[in-house]
């Protein structure tokens, strides 16, 4: 078949896509033809590295001239088969009319931002790079962190559409095979028409897809991935994302904060039980602070009860009404907050905190200790903000158990809300490891967090090949 | 559906066995001791558990002498199915006349003090999903989450021990009651004890190294220093009015009315009974699941947790809901029972032990 003839079929399987580019030149007699995607590949590259040495060229050419003439690294053969998988993924192929073979040459090239700050994990102290929506740079970024060859990265495509690339990243001797394996056949096994982000794998790498609690850690920052990837665990990189997904998951993690490291072990212990108080506060408040008005009353001092009698009792609506309609209030406040630019986020907050609190109370349309509770609770959500969505689901949940039942739904609650995290395993972790069940070890960077010397093993919670982190000597 | 009832550990097995020992015996029982056996009726608790020591110990031999084996497999293989079926049938009602009586005394508990207008639904609402939810899920569930709870019935029950102190207000005075009366008052209330059969029905879930056992028996010590310790504080503290104060760890807290300024601190021991509640009528029915699952081994385990739940309800609505009725029923009918904790499965278990010595001897 004649370049010419070749370059029209593979640019109708292309559905003749503006993007589409080629050219076909002559030298001494041989068609030299070149096809790409002018889209995602360097014109600069292609002009200077592979048309002008070309072209440049004066004797017969052949295959394998082609092959020495030109200035780009990473050249393959390929089949015709590949081609269009090369084109798209922003390589530029080369056919001559002499040979029925192909040259692939990636100059594959796009505008990316640069590593900056992610704005969802801002640090005091420590490394403020954070990962891209560049699959190079991401990898580049951890492949910083380790120059060893125990750093492995193993590529998947996910998306019969978008064809994604996935790249599963571990160190080997550290990281246990079965989990890699497991995940590798779990992408593998995955058929969907797109992968637009890494959250897309996060329900489907799950063990419990259905469940309402956070299965698969992410990161923006690879200092956070490398800390992780270091006890054991496996990282997904997905094309296009700058979230990296870790396995295996376990709730403790959203309580660690990389600043914890940077400050004094003491302090970073108490500031892991506050968040964990946090979290306690955020899902429980609104629904005890409802049961002590409804059912339990009498248990409150008679000063505090005088003061909670005196401001509910212009107050139109029940108790439960009341607390719902601050709580879903605050909620559409923050769901307007994250989508108007900033400029019209301060009216916003104007609006809501000023106006609708203040107002409504001077009204009698709510209480001042309601809008107090509520306030609390929303405040104390963002100490884990990690685990913002799933707090928030369950804050509603005990506000309904508490208004019902009182004291006993919300115990009741609890009790079944946390058998059925511990009924939760990712990839061989029990998810609320190392609390229960119980792992002195794992405790020592759990709740509580001892000097980084104390810190000789790799955590239990989960497998991994190799459980001694720290020399006795070194300590 | 599957019950994934997987192994537990000894530190699982031993907070599951603290629970069985001591949720049903703060809250009534120490009111009830005093009714027979007066000032000595800490000697009661006592006396019982020296009894619940001696099954924890014969299930340490029998589990290492069968490590990994069913109770029922080797009941089957030395008393044939007829023995083993009885058993597991008197084991089952035993399981599920404890519950009943469990669940009836903290009703009335609640609603004496709490929910006044309540009817029982409300607390059939709360109770039986989540102990549905704990016995389905499965034994290392229940013990890893007994697990993460253990803390805090540890913390409340020492405050409520400490706060007990403060109303002490009488010198202990003894030889009130004769030591007749206290063994009256042991066979009486006898059925409050025995609970420690769960673990022989459990037995090849429970997995316990070499030098852990240790662990398990100092749980049951812990439970029994507990309930003795809360029984003669309760009695001391309400001396010659402590049967008219029918919740004692309640009663305990409710005497310090307002301690300081932070009000009225007997919900914490609320706290603790609802607790404990929960987790031991998730135990009990798991080992009514377990009895039916050995009697009915073709039935899909949720039959069980159906059947004890129609019958549970029809039980409670139709039978009991009165605190004097359920004394009574504790009393009288349930103490025979006990003879399935306290003479059966001993009896059975020695002459198992005998009869397996004997054959290592003849090796």
């Amino acid at each position: 078949m004649k370049v010419e003839n070749k370059i029209k079929s593979l640019t109708k399987k292309l559905h003749n896509s503006i993007d589409v580019a080629n050219r076909v030149i002559k030298k001494n007699g041989v068609d030299v033809g070149f096809i790409y995607l002018k889209s995602i590949t360097d014109n600069l590259i292609f002009s200077q590295a592979i048309f002008e040495p070309v072209s440049n060229f004066d004797g017969q050419i052949n295959f394998e001239i082609l092959e020495q003439i030109v200035k780009a690294n990473d050249v393959s053969k390929v089949e015709e088969k590949e081609i269009i998988d090369k084109i798209l993924k922003g390589s530029v192929v080369v056919m001559l009319s002499n040979s029925e073979e192909f040259l692939a040459i990636d100059i594959l090239n796009y505008n990316t931002r640069a590593p900056s700050e992610p704005p969802t994990s801002p640090v005091i102290m420590g490394p403020r790079e954070g990962f891209t929506e560049d699959l190079k740079t991401n990898m580049t970024l951890i492949r910083r962190r380790f120059y060893s060859d125990q750093l492995v990265f193993k590529e998947a495509t996910v998306g019969d559409t978008t064809k994604t690339q996935v790249v599963i990243a571990y160190l080997d001797g550290i990281a246990d095979e079965k989990i890699v394996k497991e995940i590798k056949k779990k992408i593998s096994k995955i058929k969907i028409d797109g992968v637009v982000d890494s959250y897309y794998l996060l329900s489907l790498l799950a063990s419990r897809p259905n469940s309402v609690l956070k299965q698969v850690g992410c990161a923006e920052k690879p200092d956070i991935i490398a800390a992780k990837m270091l006890e054991g665990r496996v990282a997904i990189i997905v094309d296009n994302s700058p979230i990296v997904l870790t396995i295996p998951f376990v709730f403790l993690e959203d309580l660690q904060n990389s600043n914890d490291y940077y400050i004094n072990y003491i302090y970073s212990t108490f500031i892991r039980f506050i968040r964990l108080m946090g979290i306690f506060i955020s899902v429980l408040g609104p629904g005890a602070y409802i049961a002590l008005q409804l059912f339990h009353y009498n248990i409150l001092p008679i000063k505090y009860l005088i003061t909670i009698a005196d401001t509910t009792q212009q107050v139109p609506f029940t108790p439960f009404i009341e607390i719902l309609f601050i709580l879903l209030l605050f909620q559409i406040l923050y769901e307007v907050s994250l989508r108007l630019p900033s400029y019209l986020g301060l009216a916003t907050s104007i609006v809501g905190a000023l106006i609708l609190g203040d107002t409504g109370v001077k009204a009698g349309l709510i209480s001042p200790p309601t809008v107090i509770v509520v306030a609390i609770a929303k405040i104390a959500l963002y100490t884990v903000p990690e685990q913002s969505a799933q707090v928030n689901i369950f804050q509603f949940v005990f506000l309904v158990l508490g208004a019902a039942v009182g004291l006993l739904g919300l115990i009741g609650g609890c009790i079944y809300l946390l058998a059925y995290a511990n009924s939760i395993e990712n990839y061989g972790a029990p998810y609320l490891a190392p609390f229960s069940p119980f792992i002195l070890s794992d405790n020592k960077d759990g709740l509580f967090k001892v000097p980084l010397s104390e810190m000789t093993e790799r955590p239990k919670s989960f497998e991994n090949e190799n459980k001694e982190r720290m020399d006795e000597s070194s300590r | 559906m599957k019950v994934l009832d997987r192994s537990i550990t000894a530190w699982q097995t031993g907070i599951i066995l603290f629970i069985l020992l001591f949720a049903n015996k703060i809250l009534i029982l120490p009111s009830l001791l005093y009714e027979d056996a007066k000032l000595e009726a800490f000697l009661v608790p006592i006396f019982l558990f020296v009894l619940e020591l001696g099954l924890i110990f014969l299930f340490y031999r029998i589990k290492t002498k069968y490590p990994s084996e069913r109770f029922s497999d080797i009941l089957k293989n030395h008393y044939g199915k007829f023995v083993t079926y009885s058993l597991y049938v008197l084991i089952l009602v035993f399981f599920f006349c404890k519950a009943l009586l469990l669940y009836n005394v903290t009703y009335i508990f609640f609603r004496n003090m709490i929910y006044k207008d309540s009817g029982n639904i409300l607390f059939l609402f709360c109770f039986l999903p989540v102990v549905n939810h704990l016995a389905i899920i499965g034994l290392r569930v229940i013990g890893r989450t007994a697990q993460l709870f253990f803390p805090v019935i540890i913390f409340i029950s020492l405050f409520c021990i400490c706060i007990g102190f403060f109303g002490i207000n009488s010198s202990p005075l003894l030889y009130q009651a004769s030591i007749n009366d206290v063994f009256r008052s042991c066979l009486k209330h006898i059925s409050a004890f025995g609970d420690s059969i769960f673990l022989f029905i459990f037995m090849d879930k429970i997995k316990i190294q070499k030098g852990q056992w240790k662990i398990v028996f100092s749980f049951a010590g812990i439970a029994m220093l507990f309930v003795v310790t809360i029984t003669t504080v309760f009695i001391l503290s309400y001396t010659y009015t402590s049967f008219m104060h029918p919740f004692a760890i309640f009663e305990i807290m409710s005497y310090v009315k307002e301690f300081g300024g932070l009000g009225r601190i007997d919900i914490i021991s609320m706290v603790l009974i609802i607790i404990l509640t929960y987790f031991q009528l998730a135990l009990y029915l798991k080992g009514f699941m377990e009895s039916f699952h050995v009697i009915f081994s073709k039935i899909d385990n949720i039959y069980s947790v159906l059947t004890f739940n129609i019958v549970f309800v029809l039980a409670v609505n139709y039978v009991v809901l009165n605190l004097s009725k359920g004394v009574i029923y504790g009393e009288t009918i349930l103490p025979y029972f006990s003879i399935i904790s306290f003479v059966f499965i001993p009896a059975l278990v020695v002459v198992m032990l005998l009869k397996k010595r004997r054959k290592e001897r003849k090796k």
